[in-house]
């Protein structure tokens, strides 16, 4: 008998009324690199997430051992929990039925049979186009993770399936330096396909920023149209949206959309969609993590807000169906509502026309701290690192270290002037760049 | 324990196998987590994590590999792998310094168990706290959590050393949302220490989470801040918060090795007001117990900055051999599954000799920046820029604390920030949390931090 199938059944034998494990192996190659590659690492991991009911009392226990003896202690010790924990009244059960939708794009044959060599080789190509770049500059940190994980979810209602997924991330800082200047230049991406990494493109962008930022400086205080590349909207909206428009947020009222569906949110032009579906977005696949089909769900269309997001827990509370977005961080978490990939749908103005329709603003290009936002209130907040002055439809000066704030509600109401047509990610959080008409900026 | 036995036969294999030098780190960590919202258990999780993970040197080049799966073979195969890891990339050249060897067994001080707690009790401690949040109809929503961890990890290397720590911690968090006049504002606070279940007893459960609403509830009432650039007097929470941040990343000798940091070149030079001393330490009341790194080295005192002098970095086995200096025991691994990377400890400024209502008489305008509710905070060290968001504050006018506001974000140049530091507090506190740590390069790990009440000169503060 499989481990997860024995803890099934021993979670019942012990007293629980249902049971479900989630079973993850992962194998993940991890390099870390400056100016050289400075370490290789390859890690194996493995655990079980065992979550029980014992009537409507509720535990999950994981455990990394998965051995027979640890999986029935880990049985025993999870109902044990189970039945003196206080009753959860909204507990009606698990997720009774599995399924998968056709979602496709979640796995790379190719990266499960690489040899190690060919992502060293494709590695230390890059580096050097960093270090070729120009003389005053110097790759300073970085590191390229990519994994391959199995994972295996099993109920008492006999359901299972099981799913294969590939991940990889790279992240490269470069340095640059002059006459006591010192500037950086950061490129990232997260995709799930061995050949959609572009690890040299991604070292000559960072190093051409570092050299561009040189003389950056603060600029004064004031009001400014700023336009966002598109991986910083996309952090920004997912730091901002992933909680609010989450069913157990709505449900225990710390979301500032609850009571508003149907109501307008957003500008007219506004689309924002979860789409667990998208082909190779960063969270797709064909199941959420308690087996229910994932899907495309609209959450905010012409801009009123549509649907809110739901596993099985929050859809049975609100007698409503489960929108295949149950989630767990890791296999020892319980499943939560959460986006699979949230994207605001782009439109059709390219980075550049929205640059010559500027006569003054900034072009945002990194900050940090953007996830300091608060999306209950509402409130944006992000340090820009690496920012353009705009002045009369072109790029000038480069800027850092000014603070943008604003209300996030009310920039979706009315304080986007132009969606651009240029969609990217950064992980499971999809935008295009926008131009917003003016935001606050706390500088000199 | 038979671990042990495991662990030094793959040393021995692996210094057979002709590998240059071997750690091999043994962890087991058992974790709980009780949520409560609203009145009601959200959940009860526990976990346990074990496994053990290799690195070795070869030709000079590191390999690493790990694995859950501890029976003998599975660790043939885990050091196999490190050591294929380390071919793959045999051309580079990578240097540690020798550490000092130790043999040692260290355990932080606790009275109870909490592990061993009945699940019950733990329960019932997390509800009590929160039915005392619902203290005004304003309050539309509290999250609390109680957590648990036991952290224990074996070192042994092929220098001889053999060292076990164990870290017990525990502590409770809270978060209250209100909700005024359409607006929402939420206030997240926690406390934790290296001890055992001795603390939730002594805490006050009621007043706990009932002072985190009244903030709440006072928060959404009031503004945000007027966007500039002001003086400021910051509280312990956030002088931590700001010290890690904006000059603790910046001292890992990784990151100056590198010339990534701002403070690459500056051993020596003024990088701070004369009134500014800061220390990593890895034992300190009210911080976290880290006594020795995953390198086996003990962590000892670190002085980085004295009288606002640049005094040292902070240090692993590689980045100290980079700068010909001992390592400072600041080689720090998540878990078994990482490589040791340099990372603070316990980071705090020393206290000086001011009261806090010396810090505030002299200031015309100002801001008191409060921790309590704040979101934490990131840096970006080669450019020195910092940014984090703080708790509900007041504002400061002639030397009097006036309104409260919301939304404060401060943000700043980490070499010129700390140079605008003109008066420290005598009021030292380091804290700890079990529910959050540092993250750097992927990896996140426990840290303490603090100082007194300290006044900044010019900071930048972010409204609207």
């Amino acid at each position: 008998m499989e481990l997860a199938e024995l803890a099934v059944k021993k979670a019942l034998d012990f007293g629980a009324t249902e049971a479900e494990a989630y079973v993850q192996k992962v194998k993940r190659l991890w390099i870390e690199f400056a100016d050289k590659i400075d370490s290789f690492k390859i890690i194996e991991s493995m655990g079980m997430g065992l979550r029980v009911a014992v009537n409507k009392k509720l535990a999950i226990h994981s455990t990394s051992i998965l051995s027979e003896k640890e999986v029935e202690e880990a049985a025993e010790k999870t109902v044990k929990i189970a039945k003196v924990a206080p009753e959860d009244p909204y507990w009606r059960h698990l997720n009774k039925e599995f399924g998968k939708s056709p979602a496709q794009g979640y796995f790379d044959d190719k990266l499960e049979a690489i040899e190690y060599s060919e992502i060293i080789e494709k590695l230390s190509v890059a580096i050097d186009k960093m270090k070729e770049y120009d003389n005053r500059v110097k790759p300073t940190r970085g590191m390229l993770m990519a994994s391959i994980s199995n994972t295996t979810i099993l109920s008492s209602y006999g359901e299972r399936n099981e799913r294969k997924e590939t991940h990889l991330t790279a992240w490269m800082r470069a340095k640059a330096e002059e006459h006591g200047e010192k500037s950086t230049g950061t490129e990232h991406c997260e995709v799930r396909f061995w050949n959609e990494m572009n690890l040299e493109e991604m070292a000559v962008r960072a190093a051409e920023k570092a050299v561009k930022f040189l003389k950056a400086k603060p600029i004064e205080s004031g009001k400014l149209p700023v336009i966002v590349r598109n991986q910083v909207f996309a952090s920004i909206l997912g730091v901002i949206l992933s909680g609010p428009i989450n069913a157990d947020w709505v449900q225990k009222g710390r979301s500032p959309l609850s009571n508003k569906l149907g109501m307008q949110v957003a500008a007219q032009n506004i689309n924002i969609f979860d789409d667990g579906t998208l082909r190779g977005g960063w969270r797709t696949r064909p199941f959420d993590d308690e087996g229910h089909p994932t899907q495309k769900t609209t959450v905010i269309g012409n801009g009123i807000l549509k649907n809110y997001l739901y596993d099985s827990y929050t859809a049975l509370k609100d007698n409503a169906e489960s929108t295949g977005n149950a989630f767990r961080s890791q296999y020892w978490m319980p499943p939560q509502p959460q986006p699979t990939n949230l994207a605001l749908e782009p439109g059709n103005v390219s980075l550049k026309e929205m640059i010559q329709e500027t006569k003054r603003g900034i072009f945002i290009d990194e900050t940090i701290g953007e996830w300091l936002s608060n999306p209950v209130s509402g409130n944006l907040s992000a340090t820009i690192t690496h920012g353009y002055l705009i002045e009369n439809g072109e790029l000038t000066k480069p800027i850092k270290g000014v603070v943008i704030s604003g209300n996030f509600y009310e920039i979706l109401k009315d304080g986007i002037e132009l969606i651009g047509n240029d969609l990217r990610n950064y992980m499971q959080n999809y935008a295009p760049t926008v131009k917003l008409k003016e935001i606050t900026i706390a500088g000199k | 324990m038979e671990i042990e036995g495991e662990m030094e036969k793959i040393v021995k294999k692996a210094v057979d196998l002709g590998v240059s030098q071997v750690d091999v780190r043994y962890q087991q960590y058992d974790y709980e987590l009780i949520t409560v919202e609203n009145k009601t258990l959200k959940s009860y999780s526990s976990r346990r994590l074990s496994g053990l993970g290799i690195k070795v040197a070869l030709n000079g080049s590191v390999g690493y590999a790990s694995t859950c799966d501890l029976n003998y073979a599975s660790l043939e195969k885990t050091l196999e792998n490190a050591i294929k890891a380390a071919k793959s990339i045999k051309k580079e050249e990578k240097h540690m310094v020798e550490a000092k060897v130790s043999q040692i067994e260290m355990k932080s001080p606790y009275k109870i168990d909490p592990i061993d707690v009945a699940p019950e009790e733990k329960v019932s401690a997390a509800l009590d706290a929160n039915k005392a949040a619902w203290i005004d109809e304003k309050i539309k929503s509290a999250i609390t959590r109680l957590g648990i961890s036991k952290d224990y990890r074996i070192f042994i290397s092929s220098e001889g050393s053999k060292v076990a720590t164990e870290t017990t911690m525990i502590g409770m968090a809270h978060e209250s949302v209100a909700k005024s006049n359409g607006i929402m504002e939420r206030v997240p606070y926690q406390e934790s220490k290296c001890a055992g279940y001795e603390f939730i007893e002594s805490m006050d459960l009621n007043s706990f989470a009932a002072d985190i609403s009244a903030l709440a509830v006072d928060a959404v009432k009031s503004k945000t801040p007027p966007a500039g650039t002001y003086a400021v007097v910051v509280d312990q929470n956030v002088i931590g918060l700001l010290l890690h941040e904006a000059f603790g990343h910046a001292s890992e000798g990784d990151l100056v090795s590198t010339r990534e940091s701002v403070l690459y070149g500056k051993i020596g030079s003024q990088v701070a007001s004369e009134h500014v001393t800061i220390i990593d330490e890895g034992i300190i009341e009210g911080g976290y117990f880290y006594p020795f790194d995953d390198e086996g080295v003990k962590k000892e005192k670190t002085v980085v900055v004295e009288n606002g002098i640049l005094k040292s970095y902070l240090h692993d086995k590689t980045s100290a051999y980079q700068f010909n200096v001992a390592s400072t025991g600041n080689g720090r691994a998540q878990d078994f599954e990482n490589l040791p990377i340099v990372r603070q400890t316990n980071y705090y400024m020393k206290p000086g000799d001011y009261k806090f209502e010396e810090l505030i008489e002299d200031v015309d305008f100002g801001i008191y920046i409060r921790g309590k509710g704040g979101g934490g905070g990131q840096v970006e060290v080669g450019m020195g820029t910092f940014t984090f968001g703080v708790g509900p504050s007041k504002i400061m006018k002639n030397g009097e604390l006036t309104e409260t506001v919301r939304g404060v974000v401060i943000s700043g140049f980490i070499l010129e920030t700390l140079k605008t530091i003109d008066a420290v507090g005598k009021d030292l506190t380091v804290r700890t949390s079990i529910f959050g740590g540092c993250g750097k390069m992927g990896q996140t790990v426990r840290v303490g931090f603090g100082g007194p009440h300290v006044r900044v000169r010019k900071m930048t503060v972010g409204g609207r």
